[in-house]
């Protein structure tokens, strides 16, 4: 069962590319929603009997090469292959939706699955891999000067990333004998000296870490998801929900250690640098695409935040915020992409007049834009209220009203483009197809938001009681950061100087290589510093 | 003991590996970043078969019984890592030549060129 989930799709995009034409285009949404129903039956079976195993050849469980779905794992899969019909439709008519992008795409989904279902750390450094090769390819896919020279960029430090984890793995193998996550996990606890597993720590968070894109390993994110020619719909499935699996495997690969390391401080503090540094950055572009990009950064620097806060109401926090940046960050890149078109430029300055003259484009963006910053009602407020919950240090729940404020200010910036002169007169003509899917994710993200509660009972079995007095308190919190946000971005940002200057900073590919060697050795030193 | 006995496949796959991640660091010609790399996978490639090496080991097939089995597994993903590795080289030198041929650059440039408008 669990099987099918990994290779259903790759199969079927092969099928779609030897097809071609229209009968490939309704094999893939008639597939795709079979697929959901699939990842839905598999979904209720976990939260009615518990995880589920499946072991490849029928060897003992820890021996083999196995497939295992619990709540988190069966969460994503269940989300992805949702987001991928709202992708599915909007490329519809998309220049670029042909035969060669049906298999791409199709075979990243099945690829995604792979890593998020692998129990076998070996499976997962294939996947991971593979997922590398599919990515630079599909980001390269208009064959544009800037867009090869980024996807080089990705491809090889991804690929370098990735020869991390697989040493990694063979040093846990020479003191394991192991290769099964849940298998090493219990190894562990009957570990002497943590020393032993310093190293091999070591390099593997190198690699999750470089999939996150955290501080200061995030220099490869904006260049692959904000390169100017890739098509929106693979922005958004790279910054959705791609990103993602990098925040699984940290989650996975962490509770594997945890018996022996916890490293929950150190990661915490990275998650907050690297949003501050997320939106620092994002402040600094004009380019609409660089400033969601870089926006990705911020957010995920959140979600570590909240993965690392060591309290279990941030944890779900987090994941639940996993969602709702898969939900809004999806329709933003995607109505980007309806705008650069219609526009001709990327420039955020010179868009004007949304509004007028894409209005269901703007009611769409409108409703990611209060889902991100996190308005009252939308999802973004929920997850972050959560997030707030899981401490009660002071200078925490500073620190995350600073990211807020941040979030705000780069979206006060990217929202300019709604108001003022339509350029042109009347409306413009979207497709309907484009349009309808866009709409749906923005609207998606209201929805999540009011039903929030039952969501997140639904999806993790964790119940939430949004307090009302201080649910209240909060959205006042945020109108002021509104106010703070316009007058911020009048008073600085418009004015570039600094900002600028700091925006337009970026490593060189020798440069974000030293910066991996470097983060591995702080990451030795300090653990043998704690241990 | 003899005094080379340090120099194990271990050390040697250790070492190649920073070698690699050196040249992957300061070098900035593109042919010379994927040769670096495949010297850094060539040093994981022999850490993982000298794992647990065992002096006169005889490969686990047929019946033979009187010395020990070397450990398959960690051969079996070598196979495996390299078919990838050689996968990944080939796919490297196809986007450098295509990139090279079509815009005659050879090495990482300093800066992106910071592009806000046009297509």
């Amino acid at each position: 069962m669990l099987g099918l989930l990994v290779l259903t799709p790759i199969i079927v995009g092969a099928i779609a590319y030897l097809l071609r034409g229209n009968a490939a285009k309704a094999l893939l949404y008639i597939f795709q929603v079979a697929y959901v129903g699939l990842a839905f039956y598999v979904f209720l079976n976990v939260k009615q009997n518990g995880p589920i195993i499946w072991n490849a050849g029928g060897y003992t469980d820890g021996l083999a090469l196995s497939l295992y779905a619990d709540s988190i794992s069966i969460f994503m899969v269940l989300m992805t292959a949702v987001f991928y019909i709202a992708f599915l439709v909007y490329a519809t008519r998309e220049p670029y939706f042909k035969h060669r992008f049906y298999f791409m795409f199709m075979a990243l989904q099945g690829l995604m699955m792979g890593l998020f279902l692998s129990s076998d750390l070996f499976n997962i450094f294939v996947f991971l891999e593979v997922s590398t090769v599919v990515v630079s390819i599909l980001i390269m896919f208009n064959k544009e000067k800037q867009a090869i020279y980024d996807g080089m960029i990705y491809f090889f430090v991804n690929v370098i990333g990735t020869a991390f984890l697989l040493f990694g793995i063979g040093m846990l193998y020479r003191t394991f004998g192991l290769l099964d996550i849940r298998a090493l996990r219990e190894a562990m606890t009957g570990l002497e000296s943590p020393r032993a597993v310093v190293l091999p720590y070591g390099m593997m968070m190198v690699t999750v870490s470089l999939k996150t894109a955290v501080t200061p390993l995030f220099s490869w994110l904006p260049k692959a998801h904000g390169t100017p020619s890739a098509p929106p719909v693979v922005s958004a499935v790279l910054s959705g929900l791609y990103i993602k699996s990098g925040v699984y495997m940290f989650i996975r690969f962490n509770d594997m250690f945890s018996p022996v390391i916890d490293m929950h401080v150190f990661f915490f503090w990275i998650g907050f640098f690297t949003s501050l540094i997320g939106f620092i950055m994002a402040l600094g572009q004009k380019d609409i695409k660089l400033i969601l990009a870089y926006h990705t950064v911020s957010q995920v620097g959140l979600i570590m935040m909240g993965i690392n806060m060591a309290s279990e109401i941030a944890f779900w926090g987090a994941v639940y915020h996993i969602f709702n940046h898969a939900i809004f960050k999806s329709t933003l890149f995607l109505t980007a992409g309806l705008i650069y078109e219609e526009y001709g430029t990327r420039n955020v300055y010179k868009i004007r007049g949304l509004f007028k003259r894409m209005p269901w484009v703007a009611v769409a963006t409108v409703f990611a834009i209060l889902g991100i910053t996190g308005a009252p009602f939308f999802n973004g407020s929920i997850s972050k209220y959560m997030i707030a919950h899981g401490t009660y240090d002071y200078t925490v729940t500073l620190l995350l009203n600073i990211i807020n404020l941040g979030t705000v200010m780069s979206f006060v910036k990217y929202s300019t483009m709604l108001f003022g002169k339509n350029p042109e007169e009347g409306t413009a003509k979207t497709d309907v197809y484009a349009l309808t899917a866009s709409v749906i994710m923005g609207v998606a993200s209201f929805m999540t938001g009011i039903f929030g509660e039952a969501l997140t009972q639904f999806f993790f079995n964790y119940e939430v009681h949004v307090n009302v007095d201080e649910y209240i308190q909060k959205g006042m919190v945020y109108f002021l950061m509104i106010i703070a946000g316009v007058a911020f971005y009048h008073g600085i940002v418009k004015h570039g100087g600094l900002i600028t200057r700091i925006g337009h900073l970026e490593l060189t590919f020798n440069g974000i290589i030293t910066s991996m060697a470097g983060y591995f050795i702080v990451m030795v030193v300090y653990l043998s510093l704690i241990l | 003991m003899k005094p080379l006995d340090f120099i194990t496949g271990e050390i040697v796959g250790i070492l190649l590996f920073f070698i690699g991640l050196y040249g992957l660091m300061t070098k900035k010609t593109i042919v010379k970043t994927i040769m670096s790399m495949s010297i850094m996978e060539s040093g994981i490639f022999l850490f993982y078969i000298t794992i647990n090496f065992t002096e006169g080991a005889v490969p686990p097939i047929g019946q033979a019984q009187e010395a020990a089995f070397v450990d398959p597994v960690p051969s079996a993903l070598m196979i495996t890592a390299i078919v990838i590795g050689i996968g990944v080289t080939a796919i490297g030198l196809t986007m450098f030549m295509h990139y090279k041929q079509k815009h005659g650059i050879t090495h990482w440039s300093r800066n992106r060129n910071q592009t806000g408008s046009g297509h």
